[in-house]
């Protein structure tokens, strides 16, 4: 199962990708990473339907974009970037409506992320970090080869934020995975392949382990180190311009 | 469990309502007088019916004004309140009613050039008036096929006023300008079976739509991103927009510019069933009967021998209503 992406993208006459192309298989988690405004959600917004980009989008040769969206619904699944929920629908309907179209089964969706007794509760009253579980949890209900994630960390404690890469890092052996990540330290350190978007263009990609400090310095203009320690491999950045000084 | 009590309720207070609007009125009458009209009515619509004379006093008040008043005061409210359930769908928005779309508006106009140049043709006006104002709020907020709802939102609104400074400017100048203005507040003294059966028919369509596509309803609160969970949101919502337009603009057109049931009644529901449509719908469907009947029957009574325009009474009774709704928003606990 392979999935090929190759799009650009127009908002009005201002170009918001350009031809950018890559392809993704199962088992890697690919992280999408660039500086704000780089086009990364606009990309996942392609990908999945939400826009209509120029160019192509294909599962297994399948041009995915011209499907409709019942058929699409079923081979790939979006999480939104987070944002508190605001419809006081219970945690087994909120998941039960990845599958109105796509038959897949909301308790296994449930029970992948550990939410399978928590059915009945609201989804107003979840933190942030059980939320965006819960939002997973709806995507894989579809029961979709391809996840699309956008900032599935963001907003969430470090514990939370783990919890969900780690989760994802599992998700990976069965559905193609791809997720925006702010967080470079996190996208190093889970990630098997990244992506570097920059104004709309596919500036580099590459192993995890083929990333440098000196590639993301031209990308977002701080300054990089990366450092070993026996919990892994961590990311610490420095402002290289001149700090703003309010004082 | 609890969501049959709940519908048992309601559909018990409908029933006692409906019999209430019957019952009660400028004429008294015993409970005996009402059923045995009713029984007689029923009798006499049936194949083989051969007993005139046996007619039992009253039978033309319970019969002929009552009963399709009150019935189609609890049609009117139904309508409006499946519609609001789907306009707040649409728009995102719990403050959205069915009339955003431009429909009373439109409605307005049509009925103020009406009252003033085609006094027989009021309805017929304020309908086709409408329509063409659907028609302007929709064609302007249109983007490449696609309908932003922030945009047709803002459309209706803007819109709206310009209607309503249109209308306004018939009422001043006209020499009927007392029949619109009484029309705009809307009233169903005028309300006949034939009425009745065309609002039926309408309701039969508009309501099984939104009772049969309830999944569909609940996916257009994620807006845009719906599609990626199956539904063809960019066809969906010309679909409601069409049913929402079909079930507000002829019960408007019969009976005039009725506020606050369509907005009031599926918030009520909500805080009843929770926001999920397939039980939203049907419970906001039934509260907007039951106080459209409620209403009315306070619009045609307390004032006795006079009746006040309705949309007063469910002003009075949805503006403080709105008002706790946007206090509570507030404190963001609205959409629970």
């Amino acid at each position: 199962m392979r999935l090929s992406v190759n799009v650009s993208f127009s908002y009005g006459s201002r170009r918001v990708l350009r031809d950018v192309a890559f392809s993704a298989e199962r088992g890697e988690l690919i992280a999408v990473i660039g500086p704000n405004g780089a086009g990364k959600s606009t990309l996942l917004k392609c990908i999945s339907g939400i826009l209509k980009p120029e160019g192509r989008v294909e599962l297994d040769s399948l041009d995915v974009l011209s499907l409709p969206p019942r058929e699409r619904a079923r081979l790939i699944a979006y999480v939104p970037q987070s944002s508190y929920p605001e419809f006081n629908f219970t945690v087994r309907e909120f998941v039960e409506m990845g599958t109105y179209f796509t038959g897949g089964s909301v308790d296994e969706a449930l029970a992948k992320v550990g939410m399978l007794e928590r059915g009945g509760e609201s989804i107003m009253k979840l933190s942030g970090g059980e939320y965006q579980l819960v939002m997973i949890a709806r995507a894989l209900a579809q029961n979709p080869r391809v996840m699309l994630l956008d900032e599935p960390t963001s907003h969430l404690d470090i514990n939370h934020a783990l919890l969900v890469m780690e989760l994802l890092s599992f998700l990976k052996e069965e559905k193609i995975l791809i997720a925006v990540l702010h967080d470079l330290d996190l996208a190093i350190r889970y990630a098997d392949r990244v992506i570097i978007l920059s104004s709309g263009r596919k500036v580099w990609e590459g192993s995890v382990g083929e990333l440098t400090p000196k590639i993301l310095e031209g990308v977002y203009g701080s300054r990089f180190e990366f450092v070993e320690g026996k919990l892994g491999r961590g990311l610490i950045a420095a402002l290289d311009s001149k700090p703003l000084n309010p004082l | 469990m609890r969501c049959r009590t709940i519908f048992t309720v309601l559909l018990l207070l409908s029933a006692i309502f409906l019999f209430a609007g019957v019952y009660i009125g400028s004429v008294s009458l015993s409970p005996s007088d009402v059923t045995s009209s009713l029984v007689y009515g029923i009798e006499r619509s049936l194949p083989g019916f051969s007993n005139p004379s046996a007619k039992p006093r009253f039978f033309v008040i319970v019969w002929e004004l009552r009963l399709p008043r009150v019935l189609m005061a609890y049609l009117v409210g139904i309508s409006l309140a499946s519609a609001g359930v789907a306009s707040q769908a649409l728009f995102k928005n719990p403050m959205a009613d069915p009339y955003l779309l431009g429909i009373s508006g439109g409605a307005g106009v049509g009925a103020a050039v009406g009252f003033e140049y085609f006094p027989s043709h009021v309805s017929l006006l304020a309908f086709a008036f409408s329509l063409l104002a659907v028609y302007t709020v929709y064609s302007v907020s249109k983007v490449n096929g696609r309908i932003p709802v922030d945009t047709l939102l803002l459309s209706g609104v803007a819109f709206g006023f310009m209607a309503g400074a249109v209308t306004s400017y018939f009422v001043s100048i006209g020499k009927n300008s007392h029949l619109t203005y009484m029309w705009l507040m809307g009233s169903f003294s005028a309300s006949g079976w034939g009425d009745v059966a065309e609002l039926s028919l309408v309701l039969a369509l508009g309501l099984s739509f939104f009772l049969w596509k309830w999944r569909e309803l609940n996916l257009l609160l994620f807006g845009e991103e719906s599609v990626t969970l199956g539904l063809n949101v960019q066809r969906f919502r010309k679909e409601v927009i069409f049913f929402v337009t079909l079930l507000t603009s002829v019960p408007v057109a019969s009976t005039g510019i009725i506020g606050f049931v369509g907005l009031i009644s599926p918030h009520i529901a909500r805080l009843l069933v929770g926001p999920n449509h397939r039980r939203l719908t049907p419970a906001a469907a039934l509260i907007g009967g039951i106080l459209m009947v409620a209403a009315d029957l306070v619009a045609r009574t307390v004032a006795r021998p006079t009746e006040i325009p309705v949309g007063i009474v469910t002003a009075m009774m949805g503006g403080p209503f709105f008002l706790y709704l946007l206090r509570k928003h507030k404190r963001g606990e609205l959409k629970r």
